[in-house]
Formats: structure tokens, sequence, C-alpha cells
């Protein structure tokens, strides 16, 4: 049984991932009075990138070859690392949120990197404002996690989502806490109103600025890698600040209602991230930073009322 | 032919020096002005008598007269008047430029340099414009003796020197010709320190396709064709100024329904492509409710007009004394049901949009024009409009039936940013659903066209015509020569003044606010390059 909970843990990120992005983009088209495309499309779209040919710029170093494959790689290992639905588990080798903060580092010092190697315009443009932003979302995103590991005494994930549950006179901390996050996950998945995904304006593009160069099979890494991310981020705010319906023991029976409930969460992220990118413009560049900062007070305003 | 009251004389003759010999053609007053006078006279007419200038071109006429003519034309607004001074270059290829007193006049002038061959002497910028280095810098193409069925041999030699601009820090994004959207090509050259654009230089001529030389050869209906496709958002509002060139150069005169249904066709042009843009700048805020409005709204009008006249963009409507389409009473009831309809949608998905702080916090003061540069640049349509210049053909040269549909008023705005032209926009799709109603309304009961028309051109003289496009004042200038066949045809795009401001509207705003920059000016690549 361990082991095929292992199975599910493991491969439940980077197969439903692409269904969160179908969905968000579904409930957009909705918005826009359009009928938009099935939510199953970007499984078709990485099966169709995959099996085309890429072109690699003859002044590409082995950095730009090799990065989706760490990129995608981090994705896997950190999605395989946290708590989707058995917080019973105790993951104490890489479950840490330290860890998991950095692991994700690793992936976007990678992804800059692969954006400046080729030289182009747009690559440098990309990966500059995307260090700026990881830098400044990086305070707030700890500052969420500490909030909660302060209240669960652990910063191992596992133990947190299990030990949350129940913490109700920290019930603001969290909600705090949960906000601060959630603007921080805005910039972590490049969402509005920070970056726009559906954009074709290279100038105002963040990370497909840096993915321009990719074509073929690391072009689907790429993209897979940042709906990987996406769906890491939904599964961290669902998880870590409201773990209700989180499986307590390893029955079958247990496992699959958790699932759903961890599904309905992930549509009702789905849904909010749809909404905000209908109804609001994205911001200037400039006017980002401020917000970073709120995320930032947010959480510092959170770990306060705990004591 | 209308003939010049001595009232009228009297006002043309307060622009015109008193040596000189005038010759009036129509609405037109032209004199020779020696080449050594024109500075002066020019900048007289400019600057003294507020006149605007309407083109600067130039004539090949060594064949029949042994010299090129240099034409410039100014327009007296109010008063449906053009002012056309003209010096001649007999056995020489050099002209006094007058851009250092009448700046619009450059690019005129590097045009004439490079299609004719003529070199302006004084003018700062010696770059060619629109023909880029592959084609050999001593073939002048629109001279009469190119033969415009023979391509001339690539040159490989040449280099654009782009402005640079150095310092620590700096760094230069070339950006197209070719673009991710659906869009006309065109290169951007950016020098930014940081985000700040320090530099942005347009560099354009990617469609360029003999349109001027195409004009002198194509046999009639297919110049009439060919106008239309200048620019082809612009489609009926081109091939209304040509058509009206060639009707005041055949003295015909129109059946008064086919005024009034020109500024219809005009006017849903014109309530098209502002809806696009309206919903485009929305879009290119990723504001997308308001983007997926304004391409809803388009659709409409666009289907109207395909539902009107068989084409989307209007096109083989315009024809020489009318139109070719009629507006029945059942189409008209329809039509004025469907502008409630049009009309009531667009103030309520307005009314959200500028409810919405996120996006009026990306329009406002975001690329701002300074009324001053935009003056001396002869910035023209919605652009000059959003920085107070009060400039519309409609009004200024009342064509078709203006005249009795006039507009309220000409809208402006003051702040000269994006939200200032979105605002122009949007008071402009207002305003030309009142006069569609009010066209309609007074319909009068006549001929569409002239059947059977019979045309003839007179001999050896021009015209001038202006149309108010949605961009912008679209000019024509057409000549005839002694068989009374057309010799030259001078199409100016609003769009080929107003891409010479755009570099100064992008100046120290960050990179990725440019693109919308770019879609609040919505200019024509295909009528700058033509």
């Amino acid at each position: 049984m361990t082991i095929f909970i292992w199975t599910i843990q493991f491969i439940f990120i980077p197969v439903v991932s692409p269904l969160c992005v179908g969905i968000i983009k579904k409930i957009k088209a909705r918005l826009q009075n359009r009928e938009g495309a099935s939510i199953f499309q970007p499984y078709k779209d990485l099966w169709k990138l995959l099996h085309k040919d890429e072109v690699i710029s003859r002044d590409a170093s082995w950095i730009f070859s090799s990065a989706p494959f760490i990129i995608f790689s981090v994705t896997i290992v950190v999605g395989a690392s946290i708590p989707i639905f058995e917080p019973f588990f105790n993951n104490t080798l890489t479950g840490d949120m330290l860890i998991i903060v950095y692991a994700l580092a690793i992936g976007t010092f990678f992804l800059a990197l692969s954006g400046m190697d080729t030289g182009s315009a747009f690559g440098g443009l990309g990966s500059s404002r995307e260090m700026t932003l990881s830098a400044l979302a990086e305070g707030g995103l700890i500052f969420s996690l500490l909030t909660v590991a302060l209240i669960s005494g652990t910063t191992n994930l596992f133990a947190i989502s299990s030990s949350i549950f129940g913490q109700g006179q920290h019930f603001l901390s969290v909600l705090l806490a949960f906000s601060g996050f959630f603007i921080v996950l805005l910039a972590e998945t490049a969402r509005f109103p920070y970056d726009n995904p559906d954009t074709h304006l290279e100038l105002t593009m963040i990370h497909e600025a840096m993915i321009l160069e990719y074509s073929g099979k690391r072009l689907a890494l790429m993209e897979w890698a940042s709906a990987n991310k996406l769906l890491i981020f939904f599964a961290l705010g669902a998880n870590l600040f409201f773990p209700s319906g989180l499986a307590q023991n390893a029955y079958a029976d247990a496992i699959i209602l958790c699932i759903v409930i961890f599904m309905v969460k992930i549509f009702i992220f789905c849904l909010v991230i749809a909404l905000i990118e209908s109804s609001m413009a994205k911001f200037r560049f400039f006017r980002l930073p401020d917000l970073l900062l709120i995320s930032f007070i947010l959480n510092v305003v959170a770990i306060g009322l705990i004591y | 032919m209308p003939l010049l009251t001595t009232n009228m004389i009297k006002k043309i003759q307060q622009f015109i020096p008193k040596d000189a010999q005038v010759e009036f053609h129509d609405n037109n007053a032209t004199f020779e002005v020696s080449i050594l006078e024109i500075k002066k006279v020019a900048r007289d007419l400019y600057a003294n008598k507020n006149l605007s200038l309407k083109l600067i071109t130039a004539t090949d006429e060594r064949e029949e007269n042994g010299y090129f003519k240099i034409w410039y034309v100014f327009g007296v607004p109010k008063e449906n008047l053009f002012i056309i001074p003209f010096i001649l270059l007999k056995n020489k290829t050099e002209f006094p430029s007058i851009s250092l007193v009448i700046y619009e006049a450059l690019n005129y002038e590097r045009k004439i340099k490079t299609f004719f061959g003529l070199t302006p002497i004084g003018c700062q910028d010696k770059r060619p414009i629109i023909l880029h280095e592959n084609w050999p810098t001593d073939v002048f193409p629109l001279r009469k003796d190119f033969d415009w069925q023979k391509r001339p041999q690539i040159a490989t030699s040449g280099i654009y020197n782009f402005q640079k601009v150095k310092g620590e820090g700096i760094y230069e994004i070339p950006v197209g010709p070719i673009h991710a959207g659906i869009i006309e090509p065109g290169h951007f050259r950016f020098s930014v320190a940081g985000e700040r654009i320090v530099l942005l230089e347009p560099r354009l001529g990617y469609t360029h396709k003999g349109s001027e030389k195409l004009f002198e050869v194509l046999p009639l209906d297919e110049k009439i064709k060919l106008s239309e496709k200048i620019s082809g958002d612009s489609s009926f509002s081109h091939s209304l100024a040509f058509c009206q060139a060639l009707e005041k150069l055949s003295d015909t005169t129109l059946p008064t329904r086919a005024l009034y249904l020109r500024v219809i066709y005009a006017e849903l042009e014109r309530l098209a492509n502002h809806f696009g843009d309206i919903g485009a700048i929305m879009m290119d805020t990723g504001f997308n409710f308001g983007g997926a409005q304004g391409s809803r709204l388009r659709e409409m009008v666009m289907q109207i007009n395909e539902r009107i006249t068989g084409s989307r963009f209007l096109r083989g409507v315009n024809t020489i004394g009318g139109v070719t389409k009629d507006i029945d009473n059942l189409e008209k009831n329809k039509l004025l049901l469907e502008l409630k309809t049009i009309s009531k949608d667009f103030s309520k998905v307005i009314g959200v949009a500028l409810n919405s702080t996120s996006l009026l916090n990306r329009l406002k003061g975001t690329g701002v024009l300074s009324a001053e540069i935009a003056k001396n640049h002869g910035v023209i349509g919605v652009v000059g409009k959003a920085v107070g210049i009060i400039n519309d053909a409609r009004v200024d040269y009342p064509y078709a039936a203006y005249d009795k549909l006039l507009p309220d008023e000409i809208v402006t705005e003051q702040d000269g940013d994006v939200y200032a032209r979105f605002l122009v926009r949007i008071k402009e799709a207002h305003a030309s659903m009142k006069i569609i109603e009010d066209a309609l309304d007074k319909l009068p009961k006549e001929d569409i066209n002239i059947p059977n028309l019979n045309v003839v051109f007179k001999k050896n003289t021009f015209a001038m015509s202006v149309v108010e496009g949605w961009r912008g004042e679209i000019a024509y200038f057409v000549t005839t020569d002694e068989n009374g066949s057309i010799s030259r045809v001078v199409p100016r795009d609003p769009s080929f003044i107003n891409w010479a401001v755009l570099r100064d509207a992008g100046f120290d705003n960050v990179i990725p606010d440019f693109p919308l920059i770019n879609k609040s000016f919505n200019l024509s690549y295909s009528g700058n390059d033509l």
C-alpha cells in the first residue's frame, strides 16, 4: 500500500498540472464570451511539442540544453516532497520548508540563466525581470511558510499540514499568512498582475521571454515544468493553510475522498486566478515591488499575532 | 466647375506673394517660386499665415517640359482652398531643403531624395527612407524613365545608420520586423537603461509595394482598387479620397444621395476601427474583458458592412461619380435598430472600463506626447486630437455631405497620453454613430451614381482631395498630363506623419509599456511604406 501511495504522490503533480492550465484557460475563455479550447488541450500541446524537432542556437552553451531537464526535475522532486493528500507520511528527507523553497529557487536560477544564454535581447529582459521579482518574492514566501511553521512548531511540511488542523486560535494568522502567500504565488507562477501568460508582446513578457528561444521537446519540458510549479504552489496553499479534508490514514476510500477534496480546492484556485485575469489589467512593472512588500508586511503581522 | 468668386480671389490673394503669377485649378491656387525664394515663401505661408502643410512631392516632367517640379501643398482650413507654390529644377538635381524652417517637411524631402534622386540641400537626415540597403542608390523608381517591370540588381554594400546611444549600462534591443502577433512588419531599435527607453527608432519600409509607380501604369478601374489597398483598414477612406480627386479632374457632379451614402460608409469604417482599437488598447494592458468586447463590437460593424456592401472592408463601393451599393428602406430601418443596440452595448463596455482602476492606472500618464513636439511635426488625426490639435478634414475641408451633417464639434483631449488617445476614440465612435443616424434620416431619394458615365479628365492639371480617415487626414494629390491621363498619384496616409513622433511618445517610458503606446497610435505600416 505504501508503495502505491508513493507512486500516486510521485506522479500526481506532473499528471494533473496541465489540467490546471487547461481549466484556467477554459474559464477565462468563457468569461470573455468565447468557447475556448478543451481543458485537455495542454496535454495535447505537450504531446505535440514532444514530437517536434527543435532548433538550438549555435551560440547556446550546455546551460541552454540542460536547463529544461534541471528545471523539470526540480519540479518533480519538489512535487513528490510536499503534502498532497497524505500528511501522515512524514517525509523527513526532502519535506522541509527551506529545502522546498530553495529547490524551487534552483529552478528559477537555471531558468534565468537559460534566458540569457543565447544572447537574445528578449531573454535578457525576461531574466533580469524574473530575478528582480523572485528576489523580492522570496521574503514573502519564506515568511508566510514561517508563520504556519511557527504555529505548528516544525518546518516539516507534512508535519505542518497534519498539525495545523485544529489550531483554531491562530485562524487570523493563518488567513493573513495565506494572503501573503497568495500574492507570492501569483508572482512565482507568472500570473496576473505580474505577468501575462497569454500575451504575444515580447517586450512585456517575463516568464515567456525567458523560454522564447526554446522549441520542441525542451519547450515541452519548460511548459510542463511551469505548469508543475503552478500546481505545487496551489498544493502548498491548499494543504498548509487549509488542510481540512486530508486523509489521516492509508485506507483506499479515505485517500480517494482526499484526492477529490484536493481537486475541488485546486479548482477554486483556478477559478480565482481566472477571475483575476479576466477582471483587471496587468500592473506596471514598477508597481510590482509594492505588491510584494505588502505580502511581506502581511506575513510579519501574521507572525506578530501568534505571540 | 465652381467659378471663383471675387470674394474667394481676394482671400487667396493674401496668401500669395505680390509678383507671383497665379494659376487657378478648381480650388487650388498655384504659382511658381524661384529656387532661392522657396524657403521664405514656405515659411511665410506656414508660420505667418498659419496654413497647414498637406504634402510635398515631386513630379518628373523632363520629357514634356525638361524639368522636375517640386510641389508644396498648403491647405487653408475652413475655406477648402489649397495654396500650392512650386519650384522647377531645370538641368539640376538639387533643391533647397525647407526642413529647417518647417520641420515636418523632413520626411517628404527624404522621400523625394530616395525616389526621385533630387537632393535637398541642407536636409539634416541624409539616410534613405522606405527603400532599404538592397536597393541600388542610383536607381530612382519614381522617375519616368524607370522601367517598373524590370528588377534592378540587388545592392549589397549599404548599411543603415541607426542612432546610437553610448554609455554605461545602455542596452540595445532590436525588435521586429517579424512580430509575434499578426501585425504588419516594422523594425524598432530601442536603447534602454534598465527598463527605461532612452531612444527608440522605428525603421519601416518592409511593406513597400511600389504603389505610387503602380498608380501611373495601371488602368483606371485598377487604380481605384489599388487605392483601396494603400492601407487595408482604411479601404473606403482611401478610395474616397482618390475618387474625389478624379471627380474634380473630370468635373463630375455627384447625385446627393451618393454623397450621403459616402458619409455613412466612411463613418461605418471609422466605427469598426475605433471599436477594434479601443478593445486592442485594453487587451494590451491585459484587461481581457475589454479586449474581448472590443473585437466583438468591431465584428458587429464588419458584418453590417458585409451585409450592405458584400465586403467587410467596404471594398468595391466607391466609384467615380458615386457609390455602387445602396441602402434601401428595409436596410435603413434595420441599420438604425442595430446602431441603437451597438451604441447601448458600447456605452456599457466603456462604463465598465472607465471604472477599472487597474486599467486607468496603465493608461494614464503612459506615452505622453507633448503638444509642442506634436505641432512641430504637424501631427494629425487621433494622435493630434489627443494633444488638443484641432484638425479634422470633415470640418476644415468639407467633402461628401459633411457640410450638412457636421459633427457637433471636433473632439479633443489635452493630456497626450494613451488615455487621451483612448478617450478621443471613444468620443469619435459616439459621434460617428450619431452622424450615421443623422445621415440615414436625411438620406435623399436620388441615384447612387451616374450610370454610363464617360470619364474624361482635364489636361495638364491637378487636383487635391482630403478625407478624414479614422486615423486622421488622408490626402491625395493627382496630376494629369497633356493627353488627359493620370500622370502621378501621391497618396499621403496620416501614418506617414505620425510615425515620426512615436519615438517622442515612447521616450522615458518603461519598455513593457511600449506595445501599449504603439497600439494607442495604431499607425499603418502599409500606408507609410506605399
